[in-house]
């Protein structure tokens, strides 16, 4: 009996002890810790490892110099203006929840005294997360969040590199503008009557309301005609109903923002329901992951995606080149739109340290709304990266990619828009399901 | 036709929302457990067929004896392991005891498999398409649906006309009577958590063939189950066999309802709020379910 | 004022437990001076939140027996008012909490007229689907945000009336206070006619009717309770964490998590929720910390506490604090 209550009041001290525990106490001097937030665990742990392997590889890249990258920062050994201070990347796992977010994002500024904090993936995380990082006047830098909203808030210490939804969704009518003048590889100009009617379907969290508000804007501006559009819960055993519905108005295109799982899910339903329409077309997430390609194979030839990063890049761009073939050395994958905005993030980080030259956050914020990353030193097709008074980045945009079935009966995503970086002739309309 | 054509498509779909609550009302009705890890048992079922197909090529429908097997399995080991310990607690214990058995298998799941969705690339039927007329369906979806009826017919006639079934349904009837009659409780639970494991693994073999497995698939299914058990009555398999329908017809109606009226928020982003809604409703009216017998 | 003393009248507990009850409040007090990590600190807020939920939730599902599984709804609620009149109109915390308060009331009047016509697992899955409603509606609509979610300005210098402050230790202090709140509350409630009521009805309804109980009354006011208790920590999270979707104060994972913690520390017991949560709380967290996704070892926390979970619920049903009484019973 002694010995049950011995191991109870032994298990309350733990926890009474686990109180006191401090993270990190042997922070070393020289070592800039930067606190990063991914959904490690949960629903979104793969993309959440991949993000934190991207961003472990490039802080490795400029802490130890990487002589096979043609970056100036890979001969760096270290942020030279801060004495060849090493980045400590500090990684935490929110797991998609908001509030847990936020009390990880106050253990890194004030337990574990981060410099800065990068992340959170998630929209709705970023968004707790930088409101305790203003709150306490910590600088945080955002890679990887695409709702608009993030940087209409007037926030003093938030600046994101990635571009938002609404870029893409331009992107999107440009790319249809393209096809009426004749301006898409391949591809002769073709009436706008033709093109005229879209229909699009989108998951209905904040991610794809947002972009559902943001198509049918862009629609009025460059006169297109939203003919039905629904939003759908993007955890539903069965899409057939959404698939009727977008089907029913016989769309010229079909328009998406859907996650991995809901997007495989509409395309096989759409596939045994033998839609017709000339132009598919999804926005991100689940279009663009590996998983996509590889579960659906053939029958997502023609289908177009928007992204940030293809690896077709590396053709025309030989930073892109090296760091991918680092990362597919090391990991077996190429680098995605996902991964590669966090080299970005952790790049970004870096420069903003050195230009600043020193961890006081004034400095920081003061480096970040003068930084200019030239486009020749970024992986991304980016026109570089600025930040404009609201901390976005202004020189970003985003791609459109096709999936190509190729002759050795291998799918490829080649860039289509911007008009001159196509890697392929666009495939019009649609060549339907395999 | 719009509607009709919906109202097949929710008849399809009814049929396996059917199956998977099938298990859940037996366990049920037998020993008043509601089960949460049910929805865990089918997302095994499904990782079940997936890796058969994936490692050694077999078509998915198949494989089907592979998802039922773990399935049987399953539910035994957690009958023996688990919940013959749990059943000597008030509801609620028993309640959290499965919600645990449930985090559990889903954390296993991620453990083993990762969270990465995982959907079934080969197979006679995947992708495939029949058509009648107007009315195009898909063909994985029609075998599911034959396949989970041809389930439910075996699984009545086994309660209904074998002895053994027999004694099962005296079980869920009156378990002192029944104990005085000669009949073992604890085997007949046993017997009860195999069948459910059983038909709940076959329902997640036939699932993967148009549905992705992920280790949080279980929650999305057992949702719908609980509404479709609860709605026809605890217990109750005649009941549940049409509270499934009645909710898979009700999800492919309403989205069409509201493209009819003309109403965007009357969208798809609602149709299973109209599910749960109605279960609300018919439960308020009818407190014992559509063909319950217990409160 | 009879009934006020009953509040602090802690004379029917053991010596042990009240000396326990001291020790603790002075823990509990100077926590934040003892030099914690302010990790530890939020930990200790979410432990206090969670076991006021746990305390309002074990007045219809501890003392009165009822599975209740819907309580995220009421959360919802709470929050949504709160950041809502924030928002729109500028109302300070202190106004629009009370009236996140009243809805919470009067919402769970209407709802729990119709739900209590209801029994046992009927009534558990009926819970569950009302809070699920509700949260299918507050993610279409785009007036409240939709799934958006709300964000609550944040102010640049403290703030009393709506509640922003800097640091940590003033959301400290406070929830303290309504956690202290929530205990006499509780320390009442279990002595009010009411508290008798719903003991009789949970060991059976049939005796408590022939007393002339009306039974379905007596749930409903239970419920309405369990309600506002719940609202009110719904508003705290809303200035707390400054932000607010449907996923975060709505999900169905938060309506079982309330109802885990308080039966797994122990249901229609006094110290219960506030030792589930305890133990549930802090563990969640560490454990996240330690063995989380970052180590590449994702899943392996969640399944130790799942484990803990099972072996709790089927070793004793009656919770830890059940375990605890047991070993005391044995002791002696």
């Amino acid at each position: 009996m002694r010995k049950t209550r011995f191991i109870i009041f032994f298990v309350f001290i733990l926890f009474i002890s686990l109180m006191f525990t401090h993270g990190n106490v042997y922070a070393q001097q020289n070592e800039i810790k930067i606190g990063v937030l991914y959904p490690l665990s949960g629903a979104l742990a793969t993309i959440g490892r991949d993000l934190q392997r991207a961003a472990e590889l490039t802080a490795d890249m400029i802490n130890n110099k990487s002589p096979g990258v043609d970056l100036p920062m890979a001969s760096w050994g270290g942020i030279p203006n801060l004495g060849g201070a090493k980045i400590k990347l500090i990684f935490v796992d929110h797991r998609g929840e908001p509030d847990r977010g936020a009390d990880l994002a106050k253990r890194l500024i004030l337990d574990d005294k981060v410099v800065g904090l990068m992340g959170a993936y998630n929209s709705a995380v970023t968004k707790t997360v930088s409101a305790v990082a203003e709150r306490y006047g910590v600088p945080m830098i955002n890679d990887s969040s695409t709702s608009p909203d993030l940087t209409e808030r007037g926030f003093k210490w938030f600046w994101r590199t990635t571009p938002h939804d609404n870029f893409f969704n331009k992107d999107l009518f440009e790319l249809l503008k393209g096809l009426t003048e004749g301006k898409v590889k391949g591809v002769k100009a073709i009436p706008k009557a033709q093109l005229k009617n879209l229909a699009y379907a989108c998951e209905n969290t904040e991610w794809g309301s947002g972009v559902a508000k943001s198509l049918e804007a862009y629609a009025k501006e460059y006169g297109f005609n939203i003919t039905k559009g629904i939003l759908y819960n993007a955890n539903s055993p069965d899409l057939t109903s959404e698939a009727k519905a977008l089907m029913s108005v016989n769309p010229d295109a079909m328009l998406f923002a859907s996650y991995l799982s809901d997007s495989l899910l509409m395309i096989r339903t759409l596939k045994s329901m033998k839609a017709k329409t000339k132009i598919l077309w999804g926005q991100n997430a689940g279009f663009e992951m590996a998983d996509f390609a590889k579960t659906l194979g053939a029958d997502i030839n023609g289908v177009l995606t928007r992204t940030v990063f293809i690896d077709k890049i590396t053709r025309v761009k030989k930073v892109a080149g090296q760091i991918n073939a680092l990362y597919k050395q090391k990991y077996g994958d190429d680098l995605t739109g996902a991964t590669a905005r966090s080299v970005v993030g952790v790049q970004t980080w870096a420069y903003v340290l050195n230009k600043a030259g020193s961890t006081d956050p004034k400095a920081i914020q003061k480096a970040c709304n003068e930084l200019h990353i030239p486009a020749k030193e970024l992986v991304m097709p980016w026109a570089g990266i600025k930040f404009d008074s609201k901390g976005q980045n202004i020189l970003g945009r985003g791609l459109i990619g096709q999936y190509q079935l190729k002759s050795d009966g291998k799918i490829s995503l080649e860039i289509v828009y911007p008009f001159e970086l196509a890697t392929a002739n666009f495939i019009y309309p649609f060549p339907g399901w395999k | 036709m719009l509607i009709i054509d919906a109202l097949l498509q929710g008849l399809l779909i009814g049929l396996l929302f059917a199956l998977v609550a099938l298990g859940l009302t037996i366990i049920f009705g037998v020993m008043d457990i509601v089960n949460f890890a049910h929805g865990e048992f089918l997302m095994l079922g499904m990782y079940a067929v997936y890796w058969t197909n994936y490692f050694l090529n077999i078509d998915p429908l198949l494989a089907l004896p592979v998802s039922a097997a773990l399935g049987v399995i399953l539910g035994l080991a957690s009958y023996y392991l688990l919940i013959s310990y749990l059943l000597r607690g008030p509801a609620i214990a028993q309640l959290f005891g499965t919600f645990g058995l449930m985090l559990f298998l889903q954390y296993l799941a991620m453990f083993l498999f990762s969270a990465d969705y995982r959907m079934i690339e080969r197979g006679f039927l995947v992708g495939k398409s029949i058509s009648f007329g107007p009315f195009v369906f898909e063909a994985t979806k029609l075998a599911a649906g034959v396949l989970s009826l041809i389930s439910f017919a075996v699984v009545y006639y086994f309660l209904y006309k074998t002895k053994l079934g027999k004694a099962l349904q005296a079980t869920a009837i009156n378990k002192e009577a029944a104990t005085y009659m000669g009949i073992k409780t604890e085997k007949m639970n046993a017997i009860a958590w195999a069948i459910g494991g059983g038909t709940v693994g076959i329902a997640g073999g036939l699932l993967v063939n148009f549905y992705y497995a992920y280790p949080m698939v279980g929650i999305l299914f057992v949702m719908i189950a609980f509404a479709c058990v609860a709605l026809g009555g605890f217990g109750s398999v005649k009941g549940v066999f049409f509270a499934g329908l009645l909710i898979g017809v009700l999800e492919m109606i309403f989205p069409v309802f509201g493209h009819l009226v003309g109403s965007d928020f009357l969208g798809p982003h609602f149709k299973f709020t109209v599910v749960y809604l109605a279960y609300f409703i018919i439960v308020v009216v009818r407190p014992q379910g559509l063909f319950g017998w217990k409160n | 004022m009879e009934k006020l003393k009953d509040a602090f009248d802690f004379s029917d507990f053991s010596r042990s437990e009240r000396i326990g009850f001291i020790i603790f409040t002075i823990f509990l007090f100077i926590f934040p001076w003892l030099g914690v990590s302010s990790f530890a600190k939020t930990v200790m807020i979410q432990f206090m939140l969670f076991s006021l939920f746990g305390m309002g939730w074990n007045t219809i599902g501890g003392y009165g027996g009822q599975v209740e599984l819907g309580k995220a709804q009421y959360v919802g609620i709470g929050a949504y008012t709160v950041a809502l009149m924030m928002v729109w109109w500028k109302v300070p915390f202190w106004i629009s909490m009370p009236i996140g308060v009243l809805i919470a009331l009067g919402y769970s009047f209407i709802i729990g007229y119709p739900l209590f016509r209801l029994k046992g697992h009927y009534f558990a899955i009926a819970t569950i689907c009302t809070s699920l409603v509700l949260k299918d509606i507050f993610d279409n609509w785009a007036l409240v945000g939709a799934a958006k979610g709300i964000e609550l300005p944040i102010h640049d210098h403290p703030d009393f009336l709506y509640m922003q402050f800097k640091s940590d230790t003033y959301y400290y202090y406070f929830i303290m206070a309504l956690f202290y709140i929530a205990i006499f509350y509780m320390n009442w409630f279990r002595k009010s006619k009411l508290g008798y009521q719903l003991r009789m009805i949970k060991d059976d309804e049939d005796a408590a009717e022939s007393l002339g109980i009306d039974i379905r009354w007596c749930k409903i006011k239970a419920y309405s309770i369990a309600s506002a208790f719940v609202a009110v920590g719904g508003g705290f999270m809303a200035v707390y964490n400054l932000y607010i979707d449907p996923a975060s104060v709505m999900e169905l994972s938060l309506s079982i998590k309330i109802a885990l913690m308080a039966m797994l520390g122990g249901a229609a017991s006094m110290w219960g929720p506030i030792i589930g949560a305890a133990f549930l709380v802090p563990l969640d967290r560490f454990l996240g910390s330690w063995l989380g996704g970052h180590k590449g070892l994702t899943g392996i926390d969640y399944m130790i506490y799942a484990m803990l979970i099972m072996i709790v619920s089927a070793y004793q049903p009656r919770g830890i604090w059940g375990i605890i009484e047991d070993l005391r019973k044995r002791g002696k």
